[in-house]
Formats: C-alpha cells, sequence, structure tokens
C-alpha cells in the first residue's frame, strides 16, 4: 500500500493503535485510555476516527476481535494483534524512526 | 487474486450487515458507559457525566457511517447499486424493455440454435476417436467416364491389405438387408457385412460382449451378429442376457456376441444398420466386382494424399497379381483406375457442410441487424435521458459512472434476453432436428448442451456490451448538453448521421439474407418443375425381401413376387401393381456396361455404363412412365421368360444415336445372350432431381435376371438378384390406408415375410427435395425476420428524427413550408438512405452469392429478376416505414410545435 500525502494522519492512527494492542488484548475504550496515557494526555483520539480504524485494521488481518466479558462483568470487544499485526507495527515503528530523524535531521540543518 | 478476496470479505460482510450493525451499536455503547463511569469516578454528576461523555465521542452516527464506509468495498456496493437502478430504469419503460429484449433473444436463440446443429453436425459428426483420419476408399475410372466409385472390389482391399504402408487398418463392408423373426412380428432390418478389421478402422468396441474375430469371417464359419442398441432395446427389451443367444436372421440361427453402443451407426446413410455380420470373403474368389465399399484409417503423419498416392501405385501391379482376370486387367490398363480416397468426414456431409455453413451466417446477419435496432433504440433512450445524466454528472458524478450505469443497463438487458434466447435456442434445436433432412448425420442426437448454453449467454452479453457501447461513442460535452437543454434540436446532428448509417446497414444486410433467400425459392420451383419421370400421385410403396434360405432359385422368387402382386392386385381400390429391383431416386443400384449388336466401340473407349432393373409385368404403366416407343414389358413376357428388354432415351442416345432402337439386340457381362429391345420410355430421375445428365437404364423382365444363390460375378451376366424387390401400389384410395390390405395379402403366402421402407411415391418425390427445402425455408425465415426488423428499426429511428426535429419543423411551416413539402422532404431523406443501402446490399449480394451458387439449381447467382424484385423491395418497404413519420411530421400545427419547446 503505498502512502499518499493524506494518508500520513491515518497512517500514524493505525500504528498508535497497533502500538497499544502490542501487550495485550484491550477493547476500544481501553484503547484511547491507554494512548491518552502513554502521550501524557497530548494525543486525544477522535472516537469518530478510532473505529473506523479498528474495523480498517481488522480487515486487512492487522487485528482479530472476539467478545469477551470485563472485570465488571460487562460484554465488551476485545481487539488483539495477529501476528500479521505484530510485523506490521514493526515495519512502521522503523519507518517512522526513519523518518522522525530524518525531518530532525533537516529541521536541525535549517537551524545551524 | 487479491482483489477476489476482497469481494469476498465484502459478501460476507453485506450478509452479516445486521450482525455487524448490533455489534457497532454495542460496542459504542460500552465505550460511552465506561467514559461517563470515568467522569462519575472524577466527581461529576451522573447526567453531566454522560453528557460530557457523549461529547468526547463526538457524533455517533458519523462514527457508524465511517465504520460502515470501511466495511464495503465500492465496486461491489456499486454494481449492486447500478443494478437496482438499471432494473428500475428497464422496468419504467416496458415497451422499450420487452421490444429490446425479445428482438434479442428471437437472434440470439436462432443464432444458438443453427450453431449447435453445425457444432454437432459440421465439426464433429462421426462418433470416433481421431475421425478426421479415416478415409474412404473411393475409385475412379477416368477413361471410362466413372469420376468416382464409391464400391470397390474386395480383390482390390486384399490387394491394398497385403502391401499398403499409409494406412494403419482397413476394412471392408456391404450394406444389405435381412428377415429377422421370432421375438414378434417380422422386421425387415438393414445390415451392414463387414471384414473384422472394421473395429481397428473405426476404433470402437462394442458396449456389451465382443467385436468378431477373424475365423467367424472364415468362409462356412457358425454365422454370428452384434446388434445395435435400437434393436436390443426395440426387438429385445434391453435383455442383459441378450450376448450368447441365438436369433433367426434370414431363416439362419445366429449367435449374438455382442451389442453397439446407440451412437454407433456405421455406414452413416439415411437408412440405420441395425446388425452387423462378418463378412465371409475368400480370397480365392479372384478380384471380383465393385459389390464392397472400402474404409480406412492413416497411419501416423500420412495425408490423405500421400495415401491417395501410394495406393494408385499399387493399381499399377494388379495386372500381375491378377493376370487371368480380363475385367481386373482392363479396369487397370484401358480404364485407367485411381485412387480418390477423402475423409469420410468429408464423403458423410460434404454436400451439407456449406448449406450448415450458409444459415449460420445468415442468422449471423438477422442477429446484427437485431443488435443495430437494440443498439438504436439505446440511442434513442440516451438521448431522451440527456439531461438526467447532464444533472447528474454536474452534481459530481464521474464520467466513468455513467458510462458503467449505462452498461449496467444494457448488460442486464443482454443477460435477460440471453436467458430467453435459452428456450428460444432449445426450441429451435428441436425444431431442426425434427425437420433437418435425413443429409444431417447424427442429427436426431443434437441437443442443446453447455457448449451450446454457454454461446447462447455469451453471445448476449457481448450484443449487450456493443449496443450499450454504442451511445457512448459520441462524447458529447456534458455541460453542452446542459447548456441547449431544450432546444437540443440542432445539436445532435452528428447522432442522425449515425442514426442513418445504421438504418442503411440494415437495408444493406437485409437485402442481403432477401437475396439468398429469392435466389434459393427460384431453385425450388424449378427443382419441384423437374419431370421426375414418374407419376407421384396416389401410390404406396415398401420393399419385401425373400430368405434365400427359404427361396433358393429365381424362379421360386419370381413365382412368389408374382403371386404376392396378384394379391395384391384384387385389393379393393387398387388400380395397378408391379415392382421392381430399383426405384427412381433410389440411386444406380445394379451398373454395368452393355455390348449392342452390330455395333463396334472405339478401341481405347468404354461404353457407359447402364444401370439395370429387373421388373414386374405392367411397371412402366403402373409407375406412370411415358413409353415413346414400342410396348412394355408385360406379364407374359415374365411368365414365358421372354429376352427383351425396354431402355430409356439417355441409353438409346448413348448406344443407338439417330436410330430406332427397337428391334436392336444388347447383351452384357460375359454372356453372349442377346436381349432384343421392344421399348423405349422416357428418362426417369436416378439419385437426385437436380442431378445434370440423366443415367442410362434398362429394363427387363424379373423371371430372366439373377437370383438367389448366384455368385456376385455371375449376376454381371444375368442381372440384379430379384430376392430383394420394391413394389408399387397405385389406388384411387389414400395409398397409406391399403398398409393392412397389403400386409394380409402377403401373410396368405408367408407370414414371416417383412414390409421394409413403407412410404407413398410423393415422399419419394419430398426426400428428394427435403434439403433444398430446409435450406429454402431457413433462409426465408432469416429474410423475413430481418425484413421486419429493418421495417421496424427504420420506423422507430424517422419517427424519432421527427420528434427531435418538431420545434424545427413547426418553425418552417409557420415561415410558409406546405405540410405537402414537409412530408416530402422526410421520405426523400428516407428514400435516400433506401437507395445508398440497397447499392450496397447489392454489391454484397453480387460478391457474396458465389458461396450460395453450388446450392443453386437452375438459377443464376445473379439473376436479375431475384436482383430488381429484393431491390425494389426494400425500397418500398422503407419508404412505406417512412410515411407514417413523414405524415406525422406534416400535421404538425406550428403553434403547439413552438409551445412544445
Amino acid at each position: 500500500m503505498t502512502k499518499g500525502k493524506g494518508d500520513v494522519l491515518q497512517g500514524t492512527l493505525d500504528m498508535l493503535v497497533l502500538r497499544a494492542l502490542q501487550l495485550e488484548p484491550m477493547h476500544g475504550w481501553g484503547i484511547t485510555e491507554r494512548i491518552e496515557q502513554w502521550s501524557e494526555r497530548v494525543l486525544q483520539l477522535g472516537q469518530g476516527t478510532l473505529y473506523p480504524a479498528l474495523y480498517r485494521l481488522e480487515r486487512q488481518g492487522f487485528i482479530h476481535s472476539d467478545w469477551r466479558v470485563t472485570e465488571n462483568n460487562r460484554r465488551a470487544r476485545y481487539y488483539s494483534l495477529t501476528p500479521k499485526g505484530r510485523r506490521q507495527l514493526t515495519e512502521e515503528l522503523a519507518h517512522w524512526r526513519r523518518m522522525t530523524r530524518a525531518i530532525d535531521l533537516v529541521l536541525v540543518a535549517s537551524v545551524e | 487474486m487479491r482483489s477476489v478476496m476482497e469481494i469476498w470479505r465484502t459478501l460476507r460482510s453485506l450478509r452479516k450487515r445486521d450482525e455487524l450493525e448490533a455489534g457497532l451499536r454495542d460496542e459504542i455503547r460500552f465505550h460511552i458507559d465506561q467514559q461517563t463511569e470515568k467522569n462519575i469516578r472524577a466527581g461529576l454528576a451522573p447526567h453531566e457525566a454522560r453528557r460530557r461523555a457523549l461529547i468526547t465521542f463526538g457524533g455517533a452516527e458519523s462514527s457508524k457511517e465511517r465504520v460502515r464506509d470501511e466495511i464495503r468495498t465500492p465496486v461491489v456496493e456499486t454494481l449492486v447499486r447500478d443494478l437496482q437502478y438499471a432494473v428500475r430504469a428497464l422496468r419504467k419503460n416496458p415497451g422499450f424493455t420487452a421490444v429490446a429484449t425479445m428482438t434479442l433473444a428471437l437472434a440470439v436463440g436462432a443464432t444458438a440454435s443453427i450453431f449447435t446443429v453445425v457444432q454437432h453436425v459440421v465439426l464433429n459428426p462421426l462418433p470416433y476417436p481421431d475421425s478426421d483420419r479415416v478415409i474412404t476408399l473411393d475409385h475412379s475410372v477416368p477413361r471410362q467416364n466413372v469420376p468416382r466409385f464409391t464400391s470397390m472390389p474386395p480383390g482390390l482391399y486384399f490387394h491394398y491389405a497385403d502391401r499398403a504402408r499409409t494406412l494403419a487398418a482397413l476394412a471392408l463392408y456391404r450394406p444389405s438387408e435381412m428377415t429377422i423373426t421370432g421375438h414378434g412380428v417380422p422386421e425387415r432390418l438393414p445390415i451392414g457385412y463387414t471384414t473384422p478389421s472394421l473395429a481397428s478402422v473405426l476404433r470402437v468396441a462394442p458396449a456389451r460382449g465382443r467385436w468378431f474375430t477373424s475365423t467367424e469371417a472364415e468362409p462356412g464359419a457358425p454365422r454370428v451378429a452384434l446388434l445395435s442398441h435400437g434393436v436390443w432395446q426395440r426387438r429385445y427389451g434391453g435383455d442383459p442376457n441378450i450376448v450368447g443367444k441365438f436369433i433367426t436372421l434370414g431363416g439362419v440361427a445366429t449367435q449374438v456376441v455382442g451389442i453397439m453402443p446407440p451412437s454407433f451407426a456405421f455406414p452413416h446413410s439415411a437408412v440405420r444398420v441395425e446388425v452387423w455380420l462378418p463378412d465371409q470373403l475368400s480370397r480365392a474368389a479372384g478380384f471380383g466386382i465393385f459389390t464392397h465399399f472400402g474404409v480406412a484409417r492413416l497411419r501416423d503423419g500420412v495425408t490423405v494424399d500421400d495415401a491417395r498416392a501410394e495406393l494408385t501405385r499399387l493399381i499399377g501391379d494388379v495386372p500381375q497379381v491378377y493376370p487371368g482376370e480380363p475385367f481386373a486387367v482392363g479396369l487397370v490398363t484401358t480404364g485407367g483406375l485411381t485412387s480418390v480416397a477423402i475423409t469420410l468426414k468429408e464423403a458423410t456431409i460434404g454436400s451439407v457442410t456449406r448449406v450448415l455453413w450458409i444459415l449460420l451466417a445468415s442468422v449471423g446477419l438477422v442477429l446484427l441487424i437485431a443488435c443495430v435496432n437494440v443498439g438504436n433504440l439505446f440511442m434513442v433512450r440516451s438521448e431522451a435521458r440527456q439531461r438526467e445524466l447532464a444533472v447528474r454528472r454536474a452534481l459530481g458524478a464521474a464520467r466513468i459512472r455513467i458510462a458503467g450505469q449505462l452498461l449496467t443497463e444494457s448488460t442486464l438487458l443482454a443477460v435477460v434476453g440471453g436467458m430467453i434466447g435459452l428456450a428460444v435456442a432449445w426450441a429451435g434445436v428441436r425444431l431442426l432436428v425434427t425437420f433437418g433432412p435425413p443429409s444431417l448425420p447424427r442429427l436426431d442426437e443434437v441437443r442443446l448442451d453447455p457448449v451450446g448454453v454457454a454461446f447462447t449467454l455469451a453471445l448476449s452479453t457481448v450484443a449487450g456490451l456493443v449496443f450499450g457501447a454504442l451511445p457512448l461513442l459520441h462524447r458529447v460535452s456534458f455541460a453542452a448538453m446542459l447548456h441547449d437543454g431544450g432546444r437540443g434540436n440542432t445539436a445532435s446532428r452528428s447522432r442522425h448521421r449515425t442514426r442513418r448509417l445504421l438504418m442503411g446497414g440494415q437495408v444493406a444486410l437485409a437485402l442481403v439474407l432477401l437475396l439468398a433467400s429469392g435466389l434459393m425459392v427460384r431453385s425450388f420451383q424449378n427443382l419441384l418443375a423437374v419431370d421426375p419421370g414418374f407419376d407421384s400421385a396416389s401410390a404406396l410403396t415398401f420393399r419385401v425381401g425373400l430368405p434365400q434360405t427359404e427361396y433358393t432359385s429365381r424362379d421360386a422368387a419370381a413365382t412368389a413376387h408374382q403371386t404376392m402382386l396378384d394379391r395384391m392386385k384384387e385389393i379393393p381400390g387398387v388400380i395397378a401393381v408391379s415392382a421392381s429391383t430399383c426405384l427412381p431416386l433410389a440411386g444406380g443400384c445394379m451398373g454395368n456396361t452393355m455390348r449392342a449388336e452390330g455395333r463396334v466401340e472405339p478401341p481405347g473407349t468404354i461404353p457407359p455404363i447402364v444401370s439395370f432393373r429387373a421388373v414386374a409385368g405392367g411397371y412402366v404403366e403402373t409407375m406412370g412412365m411415358r413409353l415413346l416407343r414400342g410396348r412394355a414389358i408385360d406379364r407374359r413376357d415374365v411368365e414365358q421368360r421372354a429376352p427383351v428388354v425396354v431402355i430409356n432415351s439417355a441409353l438409346a442416345s448413348a448406344y443407338f444415336p439417330h436410330e430406332d432402337p427397337v428391334g436392336r439386340r444388347v447383351s452384357f457381362g460375359r454372356s453372349d445372350a442377346w436381349l432384343t429391345v421392344v421399348g423405349l420410355v422416357a428418362n426417369t430421375t436416378t439419385r437426385a432431381l437436380n442431378e445434370s445428365t440423366p443415367a442410362p437404364k434398362l429394363f427387363m423382365p424379373m423371371s430372366i435376371a439373377g437370383g438367389p444363390g448366384m455368385p456376385p460375378t455371375d449376376l454381371v451376366s444375368t442381372g440384379p438378384d430379384i430376392s430383394v424387390m420394391t413394389y408399387v401400389v397405385r389406388s384411387i384410395t389414400p395409398p397409406l390406408s391399403l398398409v393392412p390390405s397389403v400386409r394380409r395379402a402377403i401373410d396368405t403366402i408367408d407370414a414371416k415375410l417383412a414390409l421394409a421402407d413403407v412410404k407413398t411415391l410423393g415422399d419419394v418425390l419430398d426426400r428428394a427435395s427435403a434439403q433444398m427445402a430446409f435450406t429454402m425455408v431457413l433462409l426465408a425465415i432469416a429474410a423475413s425476420v430481418s425484413l421486419v426488423l429493418g421495417l421496424v428499426g427504420i420506423y422507430g429511428v424517422m419517427s424519432y428524427i421527427v420528434t427531435q426535429r418538431t420545434g424545427e419543423i413547426g418553425v418552417r411551416l409557420a415561415l410558409g413550408a406546405t405540410p405537402g413539402s414537409v412530408a416530402t422532404e422526410v421520405v426523400r431523406q428516407c428514400a435516400l438512405v433506401a437507395v445508398i443501402g440497397v447499392l450496397v446490399g447489392v454489391t454484397g449480394g453480387v460478391a457474396g452469392s458465389r458461396f450460395i451458387e453450388s446450392l443453386l439449381f437452375q438459377v443464376s447467382p445473379r439473376d436479375p429478376k431475384v436482383f430488381v424484385a429484393t431491390a425494389l423491395t426494400l425500397i418500398v418497404v422503407t419508404i412505406v416505414a417512412c410515411w407514417l413519420p413523414a405524415r406525422r411530421a406534416a400535421r404538425i400545427s406550428p403553434l403547439e410545435a413552438l409551445r412544445f419547446e
């Protein structure tokens, strides 16, 4: 899948979601909480975009969902990473690091 | 692969749509609840906590909508929407839909049914493996004016069998007939004597039991037989234990050794052979005469030409191998015997192949006309929808989406048309099978098979795409369309041009078909006008064969025939009865050369072959043949074994040119017995009504001809074997009503005798013209359909053009044009198109008519009468089709026309 200009944000969202699921399966609300927490409340997910992203990732085979019961005895859909999703995450992280490093270099160079 | 998975997943998700919607609802509710709880924990009041949670989440509906967008694939979704739209659009316009669908269904169905027949009969006529490698061993005797003998002497077969390297296997066969008795009524069955090698030539195996062994073909071996699937079912009820049992064939106990598969019908002719017997041929019998037919299978890598060359070379050795046989030696040295082997396929369907291809081409033309018509309808519609499409385009629909929409509509229509077309094709195949001429081999096995079904559907889909794409060819600017909107009377100039082009094309195509069918009708008229030389009205014919085991001599056979004829004469309503070994249109039967007393043949030439017929008394009168001189053979000649003959005009002009033949004497074969010519009769047709030259014929009393038990070599000097005779019963009552009385008359002599091939003389004539009638009727149907389609098409187009130009015409009328001049203008335009179409069609017809030249009879392929009549018909029809729209144009009221804007 090639990434156009406008896809950067979406690509980032997908990466964040995959990253959030790296440790354990979680439901949608848990994912927003986890990302908020990790980003020290800088990244607040628009829920309008979270669920479409989850369905898209599932359709692409990166995550898998099933209905489970929470600690408070409520039914919720839990998402977990598939092996394919794990590979995708590693790739995207590497890509992201290359990108940020490249952007840093450019920024540093222009300051000097 | 990827996209296939995608579509599959999408379809699955479409099916699971409700499930997914419910899941999504629950999931979002859960999310909001969790957020609310969190807000409560942070110290908010429950009501406020929930409100905040909802705000944080954002629009729940828009979220759901975006999820929905994720779970569908646009392609499938679009297709579904386009289909729904197409169904709605087509249902809104039932007239258009019905006309378009039925036009397509008829044309596609007709094409598919002829295709099915062509595919079975032409492409795969013989049910043998590698049937293209099977050849028939035909020979020509060029210096005796015999271009093709389909038969050959057994001696030549043995000669080939010992030496030919180009042939993997070769076999001889000889069709005959025999009476089967026991197990129900006696039945006269067509049988085939064959060498055991036939199985290796055709590479077929019996469905049950086994094929003949070579010892069973040795002279004197006990009689064995193989049965056809048909006779096994019909006479023995498919008895699974029939193999090994004995049946009575021709009065001889014969053991059944096998049953052939249902498709096996060798040799392929109008009569299906029901029983195969090993031909007990002996090399000791010498070279022999042309009594058998030969087939062979080519060795791998060998062509028919190679085989022909080798066999002709081998023929050169015949005089050394059969030095004591003057017939064999003369045939090679004087006659110049040559192999003219052809493939069995060509021999079987050669004459009918062209007919079928021509019919396929003509239904193809009809299909083309139908497509043009439907395409025209589509163009008209797409123009009527210009505004709608332009608005949709303005609202942002991509050009490709609109094109997709139009193509979906035409394809849907084509698929529905194709389905109905399937039904038409099925019925068409049934009709063709029922009414097809007997010259089509294996016609009764033809069914609409998967190939035919696939062909029908593919054809209609392609047609749908073609006429759906037609309106798209005009890349009209949609913006311009919106612009001139209502005043679109000049914008579609180029479309009018296209439409006139299509109209002219229809005229040209219809003209070609009409020309072909006109030429066929003329040929058929000429064929019916041929004088067959006998009176076909009100006469019954059938064959009676006497088993050689019971009627062992010629005299016994002649007496039996005479007694039966006498009994039949007494049946009320019967005027005359007689019999012959061979009727007109039944072929050459027995042929031989003849000597005329006092006539010396120029050295190096051999006189023409003469067809011999042994007849009962009164044959010429009963058949209604014309006696030109002298007298006919009567009953007294038969009783007294008078050495007399009657000859026909063709024989007289070949042997006795410019002389009175009556009183002259003739002889034939090795015999020195001279027979006196007592009468001269007019020619009768021999093989076909359209044969180019009449065959010389000689009629002799049956009591002096050949008979049972005579070896074939002796028959050459006596005459045809009278064991099997064809009877003719002329009556004043309907002929077929006589059958029971005839049966009773035969029963009084011998109840075991069977009647075979019962038909009227009228049937004999009909059968002779069946193939041409078949071609003519189908071509006439194709031509009429094309004419009607053309008429409807032209009418539709002209009506539309007039409607489109209402405004313009109104203005012209308001400016002082007379209604008459307006109507004339429309008709003039139309006539111009018609004349151009006719010119193109006539050019095409002149070029194309040579393809059907071989099917025509006594008509030039450029017959001026047919060309002029057809061209005039089309011009008149076109003008009539334009007349109604023209009249409407003339009646336009200028005021209303301008208001119509």
